[in-house]
């Protein structure tokens, strides 16, 4: 029922964007100047979707792709946003988000944050010290658009994070996947990649996996992506749905748990 | 004092007039007037009239005030010689000697032992005037009155000797043993009742009640005072305000009333111990010239069952009485899951953070209905499938099964008029507590002013203008002033600590601008914006049989995340516990008994009553009550329980513990065959120690029983006049005695006086 519903909103936007909006990968602009073009806002109470930025470890993508923490920005949070204020009683920002560093002390006025590509991700002493007291007080933070080889370059980084942490794949019966929409299976359809099996990890409080979940990790899968282009048509309407209801899922469950 | 100025008075009386007043008021006065001394009167009488012609011939220097002056005084002074004339008499009865009976009650309890009569205990007045063979007391009423002893402390009984009484009653009955011995000598010829005490009573009830039936009766009571009014060097533990029940791991803050005496300045340790362990400890200060001082004890409740307290101030050097210095508090200690339903209208991060909060509080159990979208709902910790599948609870039943009731930004139309209803009686009736989190659909903004829910909230809810933006404040939260010491919002183990820590936490955010309280609702935190506006930020009211609060931040999570706070805080945990824990605190079940009192002497009674209710917390007149007791040495007995008649739901039951312990109350009420529920309550059965409380001699009140029954009130020292005082009582078999009056001292007094008065009239004026 919801799935319906989440499909024809995404259906809704696609036809109200599709005149508008071109595929960026080819429209000659770059996502950076977006990135440049996107102000924060300071919190007021609403939930606002925020990005984290990173320097990367290898500057700037081909293609004029931009820096790989941009990847999606600013139309797949724009995207969300819309679809969980339609779907949800989430009061969100829906002019796209907050880009924030991982030391910046604003990020913790923001209990949930998204990293993308962090198969490229580096980060320093101070920024992996910031990032576990987030972590550890109570903020979560989905990473994404990250796969094969990406892995070592994450898990890495997360050991840096948190030393202790262990990244536990998750299964289908955990709530996270219950939180809003009722997700019966993580066999998913890859886009581009379709030799790769999308998995689900996540870092629970003191490794327990009846405790609360710090992070969620969407390896081999993108649902940035999908987001992003859930109003284009270019992205088959079901996978997008997909990505709309792991997102949802993600922000209630780290609402309530 | 005022006994001491009727002391003197008394006295003063019997110097002048020969007897004392209280002869005066059993007494007739009458004049037994002879024909001769008929004849000497008139002649008297001939002679000052014609002296009184003397005067108004005589022309001397004299004007018209002198004469009148002095024949005043000379008519007074042949008054007063007719009035010697005329043979006045004081006609009382008298108890015939050996044909009456005195009942002398003697204190038999612990406080007897004090020695504060000059260095002597109490008792040594008792064992010396009132001993068989020596006692000087008990030789002069013995030859007046056939004399019955009784002695007294918990209990009244017959005793056949001073030799007899052990001083050391854990009680004193003054109403009991004035009963107990006017039943005893009830259709003897009773002369009247000596209570020889120090008047410690520690019963709660007034000795109106004994007073009364010996004042119909006209049974006279002598009493006899022993010990000193006052005592110079001591330090009592008055007063413990402490909860009979409190959860496990509750941060316990007790006010401890300590009095003293001779110790203005000093500073004194005052300990919390349990089973011989200190809890706490602190020292303090004690203020000048006899002023108690309340203390703030602080410490946790970490064992659960009934547990004993007790507080204590060590010995002193000096101190007279040390039994007074400790105190003892039975308090149960629950070791439950307080069931909180919390209703969130919208998913946000205070409940994520609010679950964090109390997810290791074992004995909170805060269950989650979480709306997500329109008629979706996401429950957590819930008992059972089925609980809460159909969203908010939609009987009163169902409601009332929890303790304590969270609404979150969740807007009045989302409830039912009748569900709103049951919300307001969720508090006044059930008598739960309520809490309202701040959001943008909670207060006035969740649309609630005129709602059944807005009469219950402590804030009043101004409806906001219509199209005005919305609002935001950020707020620096701090106690209010009944905040400063309230343990609710005590945030770090001191008063002084938990302040600095509210200062340094960071600003949160409010959307509901509740400024006015309700009459009865006090404030607890406020906060204040960069324009240094004022809001409320938390505030409380009772409200029927419940309490609601009102709590207007929407993101107190900030208090945790916030780059500011360590990863290790925990004010934000602590803050919650506390605020829920005592959301829930004191919240009735369907079936409570009360034991009254809780700490009772081995055979002495208690009373229970138990209030008992169905499931929606209406008043069950017609249940079936048992309470079983079990005392320690797990022997039971069963205490039915009958409906007063006089409160709905009231039952009521008596026993008397005879075994020394803690006994435990299991009451269960039941209708027809369904089990209605049931309590556990706990009796503690020990030796009191009210015995030495406010031990000094109780003046005041002996000397009511006194006066108001007729008869008198004697120190040690003026006790020798109280076997002619029982004389003339005029109670018993009597006789009519003939007093003279003529030769009372004051009459003499008055005489000389006047013939002084005109002898130095007339050398004032030049008359002589």
């Amino acid at each position: 029922m919801r799935a319906t519903v989440a499909a024809s909103v995404i259906l809704v936007l696609t036809a109200s964007a599709a005149a508008q909006i071109r595929l960026p990968w080819f429209d000659g602009r770059s996502r950076e100047h977006e990135t440049r073009e996107a102000t924060n806002i300071p919190y007021d109470g609403r939930f606002v979707f925020v990005r984290l930025s990173y320097p990367s470890t290898t500057g700037r993508f081909g293609y004029g792709r931009g820096a790989p923490w941009a990847h999606d920005h600013p139309r797949a949070e724009r995207n969300f946003m819309k679809i969980l204020r339609e779907i949800t009683y989430i009061r969100p920002y829906t002019d796209g988000g907050n880009v924030l560093a991982l030391d910046d002390p604003e990020l913790c006025q923001f209990p949930v944050a998204y990293m993308s590509e962090p198969g490229f991700w580096t980060l320093t002493d101070r920024q992996a010290a910031a990032l576990r007291a987030y972590l550890l007080k109570g903020g979560f933070v989905i990473f994404d658009d990250f796969g094969g080889r990406e892995w070592d370059n994450f898990a890495a980084q997360m050991k840096q994070v948190l030393p202790e942490g262990r990244l536990i794949e998750l299964d289908v019966s955990h709530p996270i996947f219950h939180a809003f929409f009722e997700i019966e299976s993580l066999d998913f359809v890859q886009f581009y990649d379709r030799d790769e099996t999308a998995r689900f990890y996540g870092v629970f409080e003191d490794n327990d996996p009846k405790k609360r979940l710090l992070l969620v990790a969407n390896y081999n899968n993108d649902i940035g992506e999908y987001w992003e282009f859930s109003d284009t048509g270019f992205v088959p309407i079901d996978l997008s749905n997909e990505a709309y209801k792991l997102g949802v899922n993600y922000v209630v469950y780290a609402m309530t748990h | 004092m005022g006994f001491l100025a009727g002391t003197v008075f008394d006295s003063l009386f019997e110097l002048l007039f020969r007897y004392s007043p209280l002869v005066f008021r059993q007494g007739e006065v009458r004049f037994a007037l002879s024909r001769t001394a008929y004849v000497t009167a008139v002649a008297v009488g001939a002679a000052a009239a014609s002296a009184l012609l003397t005067y108004r011939v005589v022309r001397g220097g004299a004007d018209r005030r002198d004469r009148v002056v002095l024949v005043a005084i000379r008519l007074v002074a042949i008054a007063l010689v007719l009035f010697c004339l005329a043979r006045p008499v004081l006609v009382v009865k008298a108890a015939v000697p050996g044909q009456n009976f005195v009942g002398v009650l003697l204190d038999d309890s612990r406080s007897m032992r004090i020695a504060d009569a000059g260095g002597r205990p109490r008792s040594a007045f008792v064992t010396a005037e009132l001993d068989p063979e020596h006692g000087s007391l008990l030789a002069r009423l013995s030859d007046r009155f056939a004399v019955r002893l009784f002695r007294f402390s918990a209990s009244a009984d017959r005793a056949r000797s001073v030799r007899e009484l052990r001083f050391d009653g854990a009680q004193t009955r003054l109403t009991d043993a004035l009963l107990r011995a006017r039943e005893e000598l009830a259709g003897l010829p009773l002369a009247g009742l000596v209570l020889v005490t120090d008047g410690a009573d520690t019963t709660q009830s007034a000795v109106t009640d004994a007073i009364g039936a010996l004042k119909a009766e006209g049974v006279p009571v002598f009493t006899v005072g022993l010990g000193d009014e006052s005592i110079d060097r001591d330090i009592q533990v008055s007063h413990v305000a402490i909860p009979r029940a409190v959860l496990k791991n509750a941060a316990l803050v007790v006010d401890v009333t300590l009095s003293h005496a001779g110790y203005g300045g000093a500073t004194v340790l005052l300990d919390v111990e349990r089973d011989g362990r200190i809890v706490s400890s602190q020292e303090v200060t004690l203020p000048g010239a006899r002023e108690p001082a309340t203390v703030r004890v602080r410490f946790t409740a970490s064992e659960s069952g009934p547990q004993v307290f007790r507080f204590r101030v060590p010995p002193q050097p000096g101190e007279l009485v040390a039994e007074n210095n400790a105190r003892d508090v039975l308090v149960e200690v629950e070791d439950r899951r307080e069931k909180i339903l919390y209703f969130e209208g919208e998913p946000r991060f205070e409940v994520k953070f609010l679950r964090r909060a109390v997810a290791d509080d074992k004995n909170l159990q805060v269950v989650v209905l979480q709306r997500t979208a329109e008629n979706k709902y996401l429950r957590l910790d819930v008992d059972h499938p089925d609980e809460l599948v159909a969203g908010f609870p939609k009987t009163r039943e169902e409601l009332f099964a929890y303790r304590g009731l969270v609404l979150g930004s969740i807007e009045a139309a989302a409830f039912t008029g009748d569900q709103l209803r049951m919300i307001s009686e969720f508090v006044d009736r059930r008598g739960g507590g309520l809490l309202m989190v701040g959001g943008p659909r909670a207060f006035a903004e969740g649309g609630y002013a005129g709602t059944p829910v807005a009469d219950v909230l402590p804030v009043v809810l101004d409806r906001p203008a219509q199209g005005s933006s919305p609002f935001l404040a950020w707020l620096n939260v701090r106690p209010g002033r009944a905040g400063v010491a309230h343990p609710a919002v005590q945030i770090a183990p001191t008063e002084q600590a938990s302040a600095a820590r509210w200062k340094d936490l960071p600003p949160v955010t409010s959307v509901n601008p509740a400024t006015r309280i309700k009459p009865g609702a006090t404030i607890l935190l406020t906060g204040g914006d960069a324009q240094r506006r004022e809001q409320v930020v938390l505030a409380y009211q009772r409200y029927g049989r419940g309490k609601s609060l009102a709590f207007t931040v929407q993101d107190s999570w900030l208090w945790q995340l916030h780059a500011s706070v360590p990863v290790e805080d925990v004010t934000h945990e602590r803050f919650w516990r506390q605020l829920l824990r005592w959301l829930v605190d004191g919240v009735p079940e369907r079936v409570m008994v009360k034991a009254a009192p809780d700490r009772v002497d081995p055979g002495q009674e208690v009373t229970l009553v138990a209030e008992v209710a169905d499931g929606a917390y209406l008043d069950v007149n017609n249940a079936r009550v048992v309470a079983r007791v079990t005392a320690p040495s797990g022997r039971s007995t069963e205490v039915p329980m009958q409906w007063t008649g006089e409160g709905d739901g009231e039952y009521r039951g008596a026993f008397a513990p005879d075994e020394d312990g803690i006994h435990e109350v299991h009451t269960e009420a039941a209708r027809d065959a369904a089990t209605l529920g049931a309590d556990l309550s706990f009796v503690r059965v020990a030796a009191g120690d009210e015995e030495y409380v406010d031990p000094a001699m109780r003046a005041p009140l002996l000397t009511r029983i006194a006066t108001e029954t007729g008869g008198r009130f004697y120190t040690p020292d003026r006790v020798a006049s109280l076997p002619d005082d029982l004389r003339y009582t005029g109670r018993g078999v009597t006789t009519v005695e003939e007093r003279e009056l003529w030769d009372m001292p004051v009459l003499l007094v008055l005489l000389v006086g006047l013939l002084l008065a005109d002898w130095s009239y007339r050398r004032v004026r030049g008359l002589a």
